[in-house]
Order: C-alpha cells, then sequence, then structure tokens
C-alpha cells in the first residue's frame, strides 16, 4: 500500500519513526496479527466463558493507522480484518445460538471505525492538498517550514527564482533553504518565527529587504522577504511560511525616478535664476522707462509691462514651491498641529482661528499645512474682510470633510469653477497648488461657501485615509 | 514669583480630550451620575483652570449618524463663572457641520437657547437619543428636561 495515498508533502506526522511507507505497513501488520493472535490463542488455549466472544476492541488500532495513513485502503482493510475476526471467532468458540448476534455487531463497527477515519483522513488529505496547490501557484517565490525547520513547500516560483528543484529540497532542515539566498546555513525570517523571535505590533510575520547577489545570473537582486507564522489551534507556531519578492525593478524604477526628479529640479532651478535675473533687468528698465517718459499714454504701457513681469514672478514662485511636493512619502499627518503650525507665521491680526480637529489624523503629503496656509492666506486678505476663520470636520459616509471656513465676503459663483485652475491673478493664488498636494493621496477639495456670508472649503478625505485616535 | 503674591489668575481654557484624556473626564463625571466616555462614539470638550477640568461638554455620535449632547457638568465649586457656557460653546463651533439633538435640563435651556438649541417635540428626536427617556413615558416635565434641537451651521 504505497503511492498515491502517500501524502507528497506531509504537513500533519504522526511521529518520526512512521514517516516511510515501509515502516508503517510493518507497524499495521504487527498490530494485526498481535490482535488476531491474541484471539486465536485465547479461543485456542480456552478463554474464561464470561470473556467470549473475545473482544474486537485491540482490532480497531490497526485499523484506525491503515484508515489514517492509506484512507482509499482504510475499508476493504478493515472489512477484511473484520471478517477475519468474525470467522474465527465464530469457528472456535463453543457453539451458542446468539453466537452470531454477538458477532456480527462487532465485526460492523470495526467496518464503521475503518470508514470513519478514512472519511476523515481523506478529507485532510484534500486540506492538505488544497494548501499545497495554492502555495505552488502563487506569483510569489514561496516556501514553507515545520516546526522542526524542515522544508514542506517549495513552489514553482522559488523553484524558477532559485534554480532548486522541489524535490531536492523538501523535508531538507538545517537551513538548507537559505543556501540559494544566502550562499550558507543561516536563519531566514521563517526560522526566526520558529524561533520565537517576534517584533512588536505584529507578533507573527515579519518582513525584510536586502540585495542577493548570487541571483540573476549572478548579477544580483534586491529581494524582499516575508515570513508569516502558522498557528495551530491552540495559537502556538506550528511551522512557518516565507514569500521572497524580486523587487529590483521596482527599486531601480524608484531610484530612475529619484534621480530624474532631481535633474529635473536642477535644471528647473537653473531656469528660475535665469529667468529672475532677466527679470531683474526688466524691473530695471521699467524703472528707468517711469522715469524718462512723461508721456501718459507711454506710461500705461509701462505699467502693463510692469504687471506682466509682476505674473511672471509669481509663477516662478509656484514653480519653485512645487518643487518639493511629492519627493517625500506621505504619511499620517495630525490636523490640529498642522493646523496651528500653517498659522503661526501668519499675520492673523484681529482675525480670531478656531480648530476644532484635535483627534483627526489624515494620511497625506507632508505638505499639508501649505494647503492651509493657502487657505488661510486667501482669508485674510482684506478685500474680504473676514473677522473669524473656523476649521472644523465632518464624518460622512464618503470619508471625513475638513472644513475651512470664514465669515468674510465670500467667493462669487462665476468665480468658483475656476478656484483650482492654474493661473497668477485674482483670489485663488495658491489654491491650484493646494489641489496638486492634496491630489497626490486622492484628497479632494472644493468650495460651497454662499457669497457674501463667506468663504467654506471642504476638504474631503476618503474613507481610508483619516484616522480619529 | 513673590512669597505672598498670589500672581495673575489664571485664565480658563478650553480644548477637545483626546482618548488618552478621557480618564479624566470620566473621574469628573463621577458626581454625574457616574457618566463615562467612550473615545469611538464620544467628542469631550473640557474647559482646564489651572490644569484641572472645571467643566465639560460631550457630544455623542449615535449608530444612525445623529449628534446627542449631554454630560454638560460643572462641578458644585466651579459653578456661575461662564465654564459651562465655554464648553458648550466648543461643542456647538466643533460639531456644527451636524444637526445637534439634547434633552436638556429645564434650568439649562436659557443657556441652550443662546447657541441656537431649540425645544422640539420629544417625536421629533432621533430614536436612539429618544430611547433613553422612554422611563419617563413621555412626561418630559416630570422628568424635568427638554427635547431641544441645533441645526447644523455656524
Amino acid at each position: 500500500m504505497q503511492g498515491k495515498d502517500t501524502p507528497a508533502c506531509p504537513i500533519m506526522k504522526i511521529g518520526k519513526p512512521f514517516a516511510s511507507t515501509r515502516n508503517r505497513i510493518a507497524a499495521i501488520a504487527v498490530l494485526a496479527v498481535l490482535a488476531l493472535g491474541g484471539n486465536l490463542l485465547g479461543l485456542i488455549l480456552g478463554a474464561p466463558a464470561g470473556l467470549l466472544p473475545l473482544p474486537a476492541l485491540p482490532l480497531s488500532i490497526p485499523i484506525i493507522l491503515a484508515s489514517y495513513w492509506y484512507p482509499r485502503r482504510g475499508i476493504p482493510f478493515s472489512i477484511c480484518l473484520a471478517a477475519v475476526y468474525a470467522v474465527t471467532v465464530f469457528l472456535l468458540s463453543p457453539p451458542d445460538p446468539l453466537l452470531p448476534f454477538t458477532i456480527l455487531p462487532r465485526a460492523v463497527f470495526l467496518v464503521l471505525v475503518g470508514g470513519v477515519v478514512a472519511l476523515l483522513a481523506t478529507r485532510l488529505r484534500e486540506s492538505e492538498q488544497q494548501m499545497q496547490e495554492i502555495i505552488e501557484f502563487l506569483p510569489d517565490a514561496t516556501f514553507a517550514l515545520d516546526r522542526e525547520g524542515k522544508v514542506i513547500a517549495w513552489n514553482r516560483a522559488i523553484e524558477e527564482m532559485t534554480g532548486v528543484k522541489k524535490e531536492a529540497m523538501l523535508n531538507q532542515g538545517d537551513y538548507e533553504h537559505a543556501i540559494p539566498f544566502c550562499g550558507e546555513r543561516r536563519p531566514l525570517l521563517a526560522d526566526r518565527l520558529l524561533r520565537g523571535e517576534v517584533e512588536a505590533g505584529n507578533p507573527h510575520t515579519l518582513v525584510s529587504e536586502t540585495s542577493v547577489p548570487h541571483l540573476r545570473g549572478g548579477k544580483g537582486a534586491h529581494i524582499r522577504f516575508t515570513a508569516t507564522a502558522l498557528l495551530d489551534a491552540n495559537g502556538n507556531v506550528a511551522g512557518a511560511i516565507e514569500s521572497i519578492r524580486d523587487v529590483s525593478d521596482q527599486v531601480m524604477t524608484e531610484a530612475a525616478l529619484r534621480n530624474a526628479g532631481r535633474q529635473l529640479n536642477t535644471l528647473s532651478g537653473i531656469l528660475r535664476t535665469d529667468l529672475a535675473n532677466r527679470l531683474a533687468v526688466l524691473y530695471g528698465y521699467l524703472s528707468v522707462g517711469v522715469m524718462k517718459f512723461d508721456d501718459p499714454a507711454v506710461l500705461s504701457f509701462i505699467d502693463d509691462l510692469h504687471d506682466a513681469a509682476n505674473g511672471i514672478r509669481r509663477q516662478i514662485e509656484i514653480s519653485r514651491a512645487f518643487r518639493d511636493i511629492g519627493r517625500s512619502p506621505p504619511g499620517w499627518m495630525p490636523v490640529q498641529e498642522t493646523v496651528r503650525n500653517a498659522a503661526a507665521n501668519l499675520p492673523f491680526g484681529a482675525v480670531s482661528l478656531e480648530a476644532w480637529t484635535e483627534r483627526l489624523d489624515v494620511f497625506a503629503d507632508p505638505h499639508l499645512g501649505t494647503v492651509f496656509t493657502h487657505l488661510f492666506e486667501n482669508a485674510l486678505a482684506p478685500a474680504t474682510g473676514a473677522t473669524r476663520i473656523v476649521v472644523t470636520y465632518h464624518l460622512r459616509p464618503d470619508g471625513c470633510a475638513i472644513i475651512v471656513e470664514d465669515d468674510g465676503t465670500g467667493i462669487p459663483d462665476a468665480e468658483k469653477e475656476r478656484l483650482f485652475v492654474q493661473r497668477a491673478e485674482s483670489y485663488g493664488h495658491g489654491l491650484f497648488l493646494a489641489h496638486e498636494i492634496l491630489a497626490i493621496t486622492g484628497i479632494t477639495i472644493r468650495e460651497t461657501g454662499t457669497p457674501g456670508e463667506g468663504a467654506r472649503f471642504e476638504i474631503l478625505v476618503p474613507q481610508e485615509g483619516y484616522r480619529i485616535d | 514669583m513673590v512669597p505672598g503674591d498670589s500672581g495673575p489668575a489664571p485664565r480658563p481654557e478650553v480644548h477637545e480630550l483626546t482618548r488618552t484624556e478621557f480618564a479624566l473626564a470620566d473621574e469628573v463625571w463621577r458626581d454625574y451620575h457616574g457618566a463615562t466616555g467612550d473615545p469611538a462614539r464620544d467628542r469631550i470638550f473640557a474647559v482646564f483652570l489651572d490644569g484641572r477640568i472645571v467643566s465639560l461638554a460631550r457630544c455623542r455620535r449615535h449608530p444612525d449618524g445623529s449628534m446627542e449632547v449631554d454630560g454638560v457638568f460643572t462641578p458644585e465649586a466651579c459653578r456661575g463663572r461662564g465654564y459651562a457656557r465655554m464648553a458648550v460653546g466648543a461643542l456647538v463651533t466643533a460639531c456644527h457641520n451636524d444637526d445637534l439633538f439634547m434633552y436638556a435640563v429645564e434650568s439649562l435651556t436659557g443657556l441652550y437657547a443662546e447657541f441656537g438649541f431649540v425645544s422640539i417635540p420629544e417625536r421629533d428626536l432621533p430614536f436612539p437619543i429618544r430611547e433613553r427617556y422612554t422611563w419617563a413615558a413621555g412626561n418630559m416635565e416630570g422628568a424635568e428636561v427638554r427635547p431641544m434641537r441645533r441645526r447644523a451651521g455656524l
């Protein structure tokens, strides 16, 4: 009895000595012979009348083992053993008309035991097989260890990555699985989990990244390792599974993007400086022109040129502010502190600021403060006539709205649509920048105030982008 | 500070309590029906004087999204100095984006009216809020409370 019934990669094992098929068959045979032989011996030597017919219970042990180890053969085996038991006991026991009614239920019991154990073992094998197949076809290179550190799964992707076939790796221990990655036997993350090494916050998962020079045909690869403990029903570590992802392309792309960004910044910085220098020259000529000419038409023309030069200067300022946006990764930002910092350097004068966002954090670009700075600057402009700025938040089905409102003149309906588009003049100066900063993490902004009653900006943070501590 | 000189009187300050400060409110509310704050549902506004809480107000979000104002409490020794007005004012500003409901104690309805609360029939209260006073069987006068509502807006 071997072959298809034998699990290719047993996750559950009953003792080391019975790992091989030969030992298992021998154990079943010995137990069956002992149980049947004991019965025969008792019958031949003459067992006490009270013990007759001899019990069938000892026979259930080889039946259970056979049905568990070889589920497909479990029922035939138990039928055979039950038949042998029934025939021998019937023939060798003293004649009794009730004997068949005593023996038959015991034989049926033995068959039932074999059937139930075979059924449960089959289900267990199917479950193990499913897990094996899931691991086998995972896109990430993956291996699994049992609690002794032996490899119990080594999938197709890891074969391709390392060039080591599963036949060579399964059931290997002593850190054999680390050799393809480290060139030596040493514990990987899965081994550390088996040894009980945990990290605060997530006790059953470890993550690390490193460069592995052996991979990619010796060219080296940047690898991300992620290991998770496999727990038994009592929550104890029964094994560990580790996936290995080659993130070389991602790392190289990020590095290339960083380099490109750096170069673009350098280039735009040079252009900005050059433009500013030429602008200074232009301002100089304009100043001279104002002194040199007294014709009102020419002076008006110079005034227009001056306004155009101011527009160019503002564009330079905006491009300078854009320089750093998106360069640092987004993170959780405490809104109250961000609002306070944004307001700290602005001339509020008699205008009051009330911020009620103490427990709110949002996932945003680190330049979130610039958004509030621009909103406050617009509210503080003398033309708005605001005396009070209030910052609150409102939980909604689609997220959390941070609301910045004032009691100034508000924004005319005609201007609302163009409020967040790039332009140099009027109220919306800087709001385009605010819009772009928020958009990095999927946050939107709109103006919903009533003209004449005050401006009201609603910054809508998506559900996954806010938390209330 | 010169010995004997009491220095400038401390100024009361109001702010919203963080999760870790909720225990401070629970301590003060011990004399107010033993109320306790729940960080998952409540926003609590406290007036501090010299580092200790002198007045509290709570806004609770119910499962249906309705907002209830309660827990407005000033310890006996601190009353009559406008601290409750500060706490309620902060709550109303911070939570003004929603309609606010409450069972107001009769003696304080005037205070709440200053913040825009108006009396309403009990049936107009959202169910989760109304449910708290089912024991009064509609006899609000007997319970010495009055259902009130404040429309959203500053």
